[in-house]
């Protein structure tokens, strides 16, 4: 009784932890792309700074007719969003939050979190072949191309760390760095392949193309609207803050850092991070897709594999 | 230019991108957030004629010699002249009507009048759910120019 009891205060605090966390993200995404371009962004609603505005989208958006395309594949359409919320909420389960807080500590936690966030692309998949709409099957198979060809440099930049730290459990990875320093430092080529990896398999610009409004109107969630469309946007806001997390848990030091308590840091540096994952967003124009895969196979890929040898040379030099 | 140059180009345009964009943002926005803060009305801007009342006699500069209403290319001024018991013209307006739905801030009723009684007033919240609340009467136009500042005056700028 006590182990179920437990199971369902995790799976609703993270529940709440997703929905209060896009509601922020958000409000923080439309307050920043409002300062640089020097905007005040969303004031009206009310609240400080106008932070009630997503409570207002949220009641706008629940508001909203539950429209199913004409010929559309009912089940997978109706799946679609449901299903790209599962990985959202299941990687939780392994993020390093806090020196002896982890939902559940996995021995192979950061294979966990790519098999699972692979699952992603399955979502939007059947979002895109359901809803009976050329756009929407033009933005998944970009969508299926990109996250495909990124996959592939975002587990092997992070094969760095794993060696160094020689665990693929978090908590091991973020311990490790509370000795030796953060892998940051010495890792920074990992880093950085890790961080244009993970800003693609989010699907955030400068990588939108599955969403290009200006050619496929929305991509595949074309024909979603209200809570549906609703999901996928709570899904990528909640996957902005976990790629981030295991950002911060692997090259950032997790929860390490003075004074203040553990998950104070763990929060403090993700946002900052996915801050960063904002400002990029408004300050790069989206490029096309023969400059995407390039990037992912002929440059990211090469530069992780170099950075895997390069890391397991001195290693064993050492 | 080989592989390292074009690496290097992206990453210094990126990091040149990126010091912008961080720059502005902490700059101050230059949205105005209308009805709490109104923006400044630029000198010589054009907004509602309104009629001008000689200070020292407390009468309308306006003679009615229809210049303004001549000048008008939506025909919005309609001036009656006046006219006393025995059927003389008198030189003032018995009605000067302005209807501001039809105006179009085009300014030529200012620049026409030789006598100084017209002038651009610095008001331009005058909207209304009633056309006919947007037909100003003459005594309308004169608490309008009581109650603003010049904008622009009868024969050019001369403010």
């Amino acid at each position: 009784m006590n182990i179920l009891l437990a199971a369902a205060l995790k799976v609703v605090g993270v529940l709440v932890f997703v929905m209060a966390n896009a509601f922020m993200l958000i409000w923080l995404e439309r307050k920043v792309s409002g300062y640089i371009q020097r905007r005040y962004g969303p004031l009206r609603v009310g609240g400080p700074a106008g932070i009630y505005q997503s409570a207002a989208d949220i009641l706008k958006l629940l508001a909203k007719e539950d429209f199913m395309p004409g010929g559309a594949d009912r089940w997978l359409w109706l799946l679609a969003p449901v299903v790209s919320m599962v990985p959202a909420v299941l990687v939780y389960l392994v993020l390093p939050i806090g020196r002896t807080f982890t939902l559940q500590d996995l021995g192979v936690g950061l294979v966990f979190f790519s098999s699972v966030t692979s699952f992603t692309l399955l979502a939007i998949f059947m979002a895109g072949w359901g809803s009976n709409n050329k756009y929407s099957l033009l933005g998944a198979m970009r969508a299926g191309a990109q996250l495909f060809s990124y996959e592939v440099p975002l587990i092997l930049s992070t094969i760095g760390v794993v060696l160094i730290a020689g665990s693929l459990r978090l908590q091991t990875i973020v311990a490790a760095q509370t000795q030796h320093g953060w892998f940051f430092f010495e890792q920074i080529v990992g880093f950085i392949v890790f961080f244009i990896a993970s800003i693609a398999e989010l699907n955030r610009t400068p990588f939108d193309l599955a969403e290009g409004e200006s050619e496929i109107i929305a991509g595949y969630h074309t024909e979603y609207s209200g809570m549906r469309w609703a999901m996928f946007m709570l899904a990528e806001y909640s996957n902005l803050f976990t790629s981030s997390a295991l950002g911060v848990a692997l090259f950032f030091g997790g929860w390490h850092g003075p004074w203040l308590p553990g998950w104070v840091w763990f929060l403090l540096k993700t946002y900052i991070v996915v801050f960063v994952g904002m400002w990029i967003r408004w300050t790069l124009p989206r490029i096309r897709i023969d400059q995407l895969l390039d990037l992912g196979w002929k440059f990211l890929l090469p530069v992780s594999v170099a950075n895997i040898l390069g890391t397991a040379l001195v290693l064993m030099v050492r | 230019m080989g592989l390292f140059d074009r690496v290097w180009n992206a990453a210094k345009s990126m990091a040149v991108g990126h010091a912008i964009t961080i720059r502005e943002m902490f700059h101050r926005p230059v949205t105005v957030r209308y009805p709490e803060e109104k923006p400044p009305f630029e000198r010589g801007s054009r907004s509602v004629p309104v009629l001008k009342v000689n200070e020292a006699t407390g009468l309308l500069n306006c003679v009615a010699c229809g210049l303004c209403e001549r000048s008008c290319p939506p025909s919005c001024i309609e001036i009656v002249q006046a006219v006393d018991a025995a059927g003389k013209k008198k030189p003032w307006p018995e009605t000067f009507e302005l209807d501001l739905s039809h105006c179009m801030v085009c300014n030529l009723c200012i620049e026409a009048c030789p006598f100084d009684a017209l002038e651009m007033a610095d008001v331009v919240e005058l909207s209304s759910y009633q056309v006919q609340d947007l037909i100003f009467s003459k005594d309308q136009l004169t608490e309008l120019w009581k109650t603003s500042k010049a904008l622009r005056v009868a024969g050019g700028e001369r403010i």
